[in-house]
């Protein structure tokens, strides 16, 4: 009996939190299908009475969204494709391969997991306006490359370690050459780990807003964090059509986390292990 | 093979492009970060020396002090606050007749992969002195305390910090709770066999087995508090005043909105040396703590 209420105990207390989490984003969802009216003094907290797919446009018509998010697209995967041409050959050459300063290349590298973007944001905004790329997709692409590239390699250099030294004797005896081995025996075995690369920088990249925010200010180039941060002056009178923008900006890494879910808290909490 | 695989031109053309990359676009921004300190420099003209003069002005701007004190706040809620309730949830997900995980775990994670800009204007809306979700359920309850939470100079850190809170607690449990599942079950087994309560289980043996886990955690936390920015930028802009300014929120006004970028430079590289050194306090008090057991 004791045991029996404490098991009830424990899991209100957990379904309350779990509420504490979750209602907000109801609300969210909610209120983008309702208007002012209904939001502020109807009917604040519950279901819409008469759901306003209206919303939804006016965010696709009123708003730049759908220009945000060609750009947060843009962005998002040049930067993946960036990271993991540069990742995955660092991780071979460095793991595979012989010579005598590869521990300290990867070192080097590995310094990057320790560094707060803070203290290179300064002189890395003047090396952008230096080099043109002020408010082009390349002001972030480059720096979300170069911030990213440490901890993806880090990963994929683990799963390239664990791989036994016959996998390239036989490809070599069988006359490949190193490319070949690369590319198409070694690379294909290191796939899971490409892959949890890959979900650590998209969602880190299609989130990020702090470089985004100091490096680009033309409405033309900005992605969703940084285009939806200036909905709040100008539009905070349209709730409904707000909160639609929103909802929308989120489906992405929503859809993702609710397919890959583990593989997502994976990712993101290497990345936490690393980083700490 | 050594033939093979010591190709020096297959060495430089797997690793030779990163490390341009890394160095060009990471290493060396850090060592103008620490030169340019040095320097009264507007990011356009010529810099002049003027030797320690910007950490001189740093260290009497009040500004520095409210900025670190603020830092300071955020970095000990999140502390207690998230990594406390994350242990608490752990030990609730660690007893076996709790029914539906897969449900609480992807409930508490869900805020973690929403962008913060998404998170802060559903909070901005949430706190909206008006109209806003919290004065409305105060309101239904026919409490008479509306308060304007962003607005108000003693409650706005407390509010921004909360919405940190609210959305990386799942985080930290993730990381917390997957080291305890790693813990193998006759251990736990064991104790209970023994006698031991559930929460003698947690505390005696589970929580010192995640000493490394708890090091990371609070050392997140911390890092991640002291470096805040994005909550302040995008709730409060650093209002109302100056009553969220934190040190990230200086540097960057320093830089970008004042122009001054040596002085900037100077407030981030104190940003990075406090971060430093609260890691290796940090450690220092986790592993002062291992010779005691």
């Amino acid at each position: 009996m004791k045991q029996k209420a404490k098991t009830v105990i424990i899991t209100a207390a957990l379904l309350l939190f779990a509420l504490v989490c979750i209602y907000p984003l109801i609300y969210l969802l909610f209120y983008s299908l309702k208007t002012n009216d209904e939001i502020f003094f109807l009917n604040p907290f519950g279901f819409p009475e008469h759901p306003l797919f209206e919303n939804y446009k006016t965010a696709v018509s009123a708003f730049n969204i759908l220009g945000y998010y060609k750009n947060s697209i843009i962005v998002t995967l040049v930067s993946i494709a960036g990271v993991m041409v540069l990742a995955v050959p660092f991780a071979y050459g460095t793991t595979r391969m012989r010579w005598k300063l590869k521990n300290t290349a990867a070192t080097y590298l590995m310094m990057g997991l320790f560094i707060p973007i803070q203290v290179i944001i300064i002189p890395l905004a003047i090396l952008v306006r230096q080099l043109h790329m002020s408010n082009t997709y390349f002001a972030l692409i480059i720096p979300y490359i170069a911030f990213n590239v440490s901890f993806a390699s880090m990963i994929i250099a683990t799963s390239f370690r664990s791989l036994p030294k016959e996998m390239e004797e036989s490809a070599f005896i069988d006359g490949a050459s190193v490319y070949r081995s690369f590319f198409q025996i070694l690379m294909p075995l290191v796939k899971p780990a490409i892959a949890t690369a890959v979900t650590f920088v998209f969602l880190g990249v299609w989130n990020e807003y702090t470089v985004a925010s100091v490096f680009i200010s033309n409405d033309a180039v900005k992605t969703l964090p940084v285009g939806l941060a200036a909905f709040t002056g100008e539009h905070s009178t349209e709730w409904g059509a707000m909160g639609a923008c929103l909802v929308m900006a989120s489906i992405p890494t929503i859809i993702i986390y609710a397919i890959f879910s583990e593989q997502v808290e994976k990712a993101l909490t290497i990345g936490g292990a690393v980083k700490g | 093979m050594n033939k093979m695989l010591g190709n020096k031109k297959a060495i430089c053309f797997f690793t030779l492009p990163t490390i341009i990359v890394f160095t060009v676009f990471v290493f060396y921004p850090i060592l103008q970060t620490a030169y340019r300190s040095f320097f009264e420099w507007d990011g356009l003209n010529t810099a002049v020396f003027t030797g320690l003069a910007n950490y001189k002005e740093l260290f009497a701007d009040d500004l520095f002090y409210e900025s670190l004190k603020n830092g300071l706040i955020f970095a000990v809620i999140l502390v207690t606050v998230q990594v406390g309730l994350a242990t608490l949830l752990t030990f609730a997900m660690m007893n076996h007749k709790i029914r539906g995980k897969r449900f609480f775990k992807t409930a508490f994670f869900i805020p973690v992969v929403l962008s913060v800009t998404v998170v802060c204007q559903l909070w901005s809306a949430i706190y909206n002195p008006e109209f806003g979700l919290i004065n409305n359920i105060f309101e239904a309850l026919g409490i008479s305390y509306r308060q304007d939470w962003l607005s108000n100079m003693n409650l706005a850190i407390f509010a921004v910090t909360f919405v940190n809170v609210w959305q990386y607690t799942g985080y930290q449990f993730a990381i917390i709770y997957a080291g305890a599942k790693a813990i193998p079950e006759d251990y736990l087994e064991a104790a209970k066999i023994d006698g031991a309560s559930d929460w003698k289980v947690n505390t005696r043996i589970i929580l010192p087995l995640l000493k490394d886990t708890y090091r990371m955690c609070v050392v997140f936390a911390i890092t991640g508090g002291l470096n805040a920015f994005a909550h302040m930028n995008l709730l409060t802009k650093g209002g109302p005043g100056t009553s969220t300014y934190t040190l990230t929120y200086m540097t960057f006004r320093n830089a970008f909105t004042i122009g001054e970028f040596g002085y900037g430079c100077a407030s981030a590289i104190i940003l990075v040396l406090q971060c430093l050194l609260a890691t290796v306090i940090i450690n220092k008090i986790f592993s002062s703590r291992e010779d005691n057991l």
